[in-house]
């Protein structure tokens, strides 16, 4: 075979492959140029999660006529002329990609007209096919029209997620560039229904009402410092603020919302000891730092970044927020901020410390024992070593230890039994085994209303059913907002709002898990917080009826969470750790 | 300070100003009692700096003084006295005080009053008086409603109005309601809407005997306080600040069924139901009138679980109304239950997911909404 030079239209669609991945990605693209075009204004519209429609009108520079052509031309752009440049770039886009890159992978009609000009003109792509240009009338402006998205590229079109999926992907995009460029006025409709719309008037905290709840957004803490020529700003909640996974942690740098797991680490950090296990903050951060202390041109889509100085970007980032925490929060202790050391491999690749604590703790117990190496990496490996259905050992209850653990002795040695995991697995069996004839739910003397941001209501409107079924009865409200009228009987007595905030955490942490195990995730949710807690006394019958009650249990050796109930130490090492035994 | 008292008043007074203490307080006074000489008489307080009790006894003062001492060991300490006189004696350069009683001789070490928190005279002027066996009731009938959990403070709290010569109040705890209204002896000079902490209200019932007739309410005003005095006790409490929940809004209108009761079968009933409820959700079902078996003047109520079994009880009672399967939380209804006082019960509901209501034959001044469960699938 020969080699050769490959036609432009199919480098085109390669090159398409990289800039336009899903359609977010031409939101996003789109999006960019409207800002960098000096836009007051943008109106977004997306039919059928961006596959049928997506059409991004601003108000911006407009394009004149001459230069419409050249626009859809792949290299072609007017933000970036030499090399140089490169190290320089204040603008979002810079690689002159965009246009092409839509253009070659869906019917794209551009209506613009620039500001020098009275008439307006319009050019259709379709398929990397570039129309004839005609005049039209127009508004100042630019207007792109992307239809029918991956229609000549099959297998993208093959590889999309669900429409939920890419909705929320669409909504999360926009909701954080209507934070970040509060001076815009965001108008976002997807299926002909009005989503958010920002006033433009630069109040961040506004914008952020309209995504969180108003209180939320005015417990906020607003951060702002400067470190070296590095600003960092933004808001971060209050400690008493969580939510379950790091989705609502939000970097944007230089302006572009970026992904970076060694900044949410060092972020994260800066909480440290403030925020429960597994528990994350709510943060807009807004990092500004000279171009040249930044390559963004690391990626096609520009959501990796690499920083020059990150040792000192990170400290930066840990010493704003932690002092902005300070200054709110009462902390008994206060240390120094430590200097960020250099990220190892372990942050990379986003494993969270506390991991790895656990494991060292693991260590300590085992060490000198017999088992198996594997347990140290695995926390399964334990119930995994024996069978979950026959294992459990006829335990003598000894007593409680630090309210929060209970010691009981079994044929073989000491066992030590976490209260609260315990407790869990007992109620969580408990639970689905009532699932069969129905779970009870206790209506609301007086329903308790929550407002969602979009990404979380989308959510929350698909799984009405499920988690009806499991008790809470929950209705649409308004736009984001929504009624809760009652709620599984197993929670009575929490918050009720906390409680399906809770849930939601659940559903964003996967995409569409099946119904059944999306049911039996809610519930071991549900038992979480029915579970004693840690530092609760127990009475001794209560002490009695847990371990009877884990006895009775199917699998007692974790709790639903797949963390272990129980830890056991053989009487082999306590008579090896007293010196009786094995010391030749 | 040197003072002598009888050992039956002392006990009793130190037993009222007690449930004020906070044990476990960062400020170490706070678990001290003060016992200071106050015209003629003893004056024995206790505060959390949420709610505050001062009590006066009678005592026979030879100098004045003040001072206060651990509550728990002065208490402990007084009880076991034999009866009798009791002569305290305070040395003011160590803040001892020296408590003796017939062969008893005993030292306690105290704190300086002037660390005790102050706890100023209140203005009584423009109080209203109530009845105190009518407060004790109506505190009896509402506060066991109130919420215990701190994420709605509100909640925890028992919403009181006066409006002329009418007094109300009400609680809830997001699930139920209770509201109890009496008639004043005169009208009050101006209309009062505030919350007061469910604790604080349980005390006052606590220490207000009934010798005492009225009880005097007053709201200092710019305190965010409301004070209760009794004859020999005064309670002064902080109000909860916030928004009360609309609770008029949440009472049904109206009623489909309506199903009379003797309010001791009905109770008997939920509390033998309450045995068998399932365990954590309480759940009892009602069967009113005319379903399958039961002729139209009965009421079944049951409950089952699937570890210690089941349990129905036919109740006979008059139904006006459609026939309907309701369930709630059995709990709820045993705790209305008992506090009915009149020989028979009400209960109006209209559908399996709408509110019940209860009030008691022939009186119009109590109702209790409680909201249904239901079994989901």
């Amino acid at each position: 075979m020969s080699i050769r030079i490959l036609p432009d239209e199919v480098a085109s669609q390669i090159a398409a492959g990289e800039v336009v991945e899903r359609p977010v990605s031409v939101v996003k693209e789109l999006v960019e140029n409207s800002i960098d075009a000096g836009a007051r204004s943008i109106q977004i519209s997306v039919i059928e999660a961006g596959r049928r429609t997506i059409e991004v009108a601003d108000n911006g520079e407009g394009i004149a006529p001459s230069e419409l052509t050249l626009a859809v031309a792949r290299h072609a752009t007017s933000k970036l002329r030499e090399v140089a440049d490169l190290h320089r770039i204040h603008s979002l886009g810079f690689r002159g990609e965009a246009l092409a890159s839509i253009g070659s992978v869906s019917r794209m009609t551009i209506t613009s007209r620039s500001r020098d000009h009275n008439e307006g003109s319009q050019l259709v792509v379709e398929g990397g096919h570039i129309g004839n240009l005609r005049p039209v009338s127009a508004a100042q402006g630019t207007v792109i029209q992307v239809e029918n998205l991956f229609f000549n590229v099959p297998a993208r079109l093959k590889f999309l997620k669900s429409d939920t999926t890419e909705k929320k992907n669409i909504d999360a995009f926009v909701t954080r560039y209507a934070i970040a460029y509060p001076y815009l006025r965001f108008g976002f409709e997807q299926d002909g229904r009005m989503g958010l719309k920002t006033s433009g008037s630069g109040d961040q905290r506004e914008i952020l009402g309209l995504l969180y709840d108003a209180s939320l957004a005015r417990q906020m803490l607003e951060i702002d410092a400067d470190y070296d020529g590095m600003r960092v700003r933004g808001y971060v909640s209050p400690t008493s603020e969580t939510r379950g996974n790091r989705s609502a942690i939000t970097f944007f740098v230089n302006g572009r919302w970026i992904r970076d797991n060694a900044l949410n680490a060092a972020l994260i950090q800066a909480y440290h000891g403030m925020l429960m296990v597994g528990r994350y903050p709510i943060v807009f951060l807004f990092i500004d730092l000279s171009p040249d202390q930044v390559d963004i041109n690391v990626h096609p889509t520009k959501s990796e970044v690499r920083f020059q100085d990150p040792g000192a970007l990170f400290s930066a980032v840990q010493r704003a927020v932690k002092r902005g925490l300070l200054a709110f929060t009462p902390v008994p202790q206060l240390s120094g901020p430590p200097r960020w050391t250099r990220p190892t491999g372990e942050w990379e690749s986003g494993s969270a410390p506390n991991a790895l604590q656990a494991n060292s703790m693991a260590m300590d117990i085992e060490q000198g024992g017999s088992q198996p190496a594997a347990t140290h990496r695995d926390p399964y490996a334990a119930s995994l070593d024996t069978p979950m259905m026959s294992s459990f050992p006829l335990l003598r209850l000894i007593g409680q230890i630090g309210n929060a653990f209970l010691v009981a002795e079994g044929p073989d040695g000491l066992y030590l039994i976490d209260q609260h995991a315990a407790h869990e697995r007992v109620l969580y069996e408990r639970m689905m085994n009532e699932r069969q004839d129905g779970i009870a739910s206790q209506v609301l003397l007086e329903p308790a209303v929550i407002q969602l941001s979009p990404e979380e209501a989308r959510m929350l409107d698909e799984q009405l059913p499920t988690l009806k079924s499991l008790g809470f009865e929950v209705e649409a409200f308004g736009p984001y907002l929504f009624r809760v009228r009652a709620v599984p009987a197993a929670v009575v007595g929490a918050d009720p709002a906390q409680a399906l905030r809770v849930v939601i955490g659940d559903f964003e942490e996967d995409e569409t898990p099946l119904t059944s195990e999306l049911e039996a995730r809610l519930i071991a949710r549900i038992c979480k917080r029915a579970a004693v807690k840690a530092g609760q006394a127990l009475r001794v019958e209560e002490q009695k009826a847990l371990l009877q009650g884990l006895e009775g249990c199917r699998a007692p050796r974790t709790c639903p969470h797949g963390r272990p109930t129980m830890i056991h130490i053989s009487l082999d090492l306590l008579e090896r750790q007293f010196g009786r035994k094995g010391a030749i | 300070m040197k003072v002598s008292v009888l050992q039956e008043t002392l006990a009793h007074g130190l037993s009222l100003v007690s449930r004020a203490v906070s044990p476990r307080s960062t400020l170490p006074v706070l678990a001290n009692v003060l016992v200071a000489t106050d015209e003629g008489r003893l004056r024995l307080s206790a505060t959390n700096l949420e709610m505050g009790i001062t009590c006066w006894i009678g005592a026979k003062i030879e100098e004045e003084g003040s001072t206060t001492v651990p509550a728990r060991t002065f208490g402990d300490l007084v009880n076991t006295l034999a009866g009798g006189q009791v002569q305290m004696e305070l040395a003011a350069r160590t803040q001892t005080l020296n408590v003796r009683s017939a062969t008893s001789n005993t030292d306690i070490k105290g704190i300086d009053a002037q660390e005790f928190p102050p706890m100023p005279v209140p203005d009584l002027e423009g109080g209203i008086h109530l009845n105190v066996a009518d407060l004790k009731e109506m505190i009896h009938q509402v506060a066991f409603a109130a919420s215990s959990d701190d994420a709605r403070p509100v909640l925890t709290g028992i919403l009181v109005t006066v409006e002329g010569d009418r007094i109300t109040m009400a609680s809830a705890d997001g699930f139920r309601l209770s509201v109890r209204s009496a008639q004043l002896s005169e009208p009050a000079p101006q209309p009062i809407r505030v919350i007061i902490p469910a604790r604080a209200m349980n005390e006052l019932a606590r220490i207000a005997t009934d010798g005492d007739e009225t009880v005097t309410m007053a709201l200092p005003p710019g305190r965010g306080q409301v004070v209760f005095r009794l004859k020999e006790a005064e309670l002064t409490s902080q109000l909860i600040e916030g928004n009360y929940p609309d609770y008029e809004q949440i009472i049904p209108p109206n009623f489909s069924t309506r199903t009379v009761i003797a309010t001791a079968d009905f109770l008997k009933a939920c509390k033998q139901a309450e045995i068998f409820a399932r365990e954590g959700t309480h759940i009892a079902r009602l069967n009113i009138g005319g379903n399958g078996e039961l002729e139209s003047g009965q009421v079944e109520i049951s409950a089952q679980s699937e570890e210690t079994g089941s349990n129905e009880t036919v109740v006979d009672a008059n139904v006006e109304g459609d026939s309907l399967v309701i369930a709630f939380n059995v709990r709820y209804l045993r705790e209305v239950l008992d506090v009915v006082h009149t020989p028979n019960v009400a209960l109006e509901t209209t559908a399996a997911a709408s509110p019940g209501v209860i009030r008691p034959l022939g009186d119009d001044s109590f109702l209790h909404v409680i909201m249904p469960m239901h079994l989901g699938n």
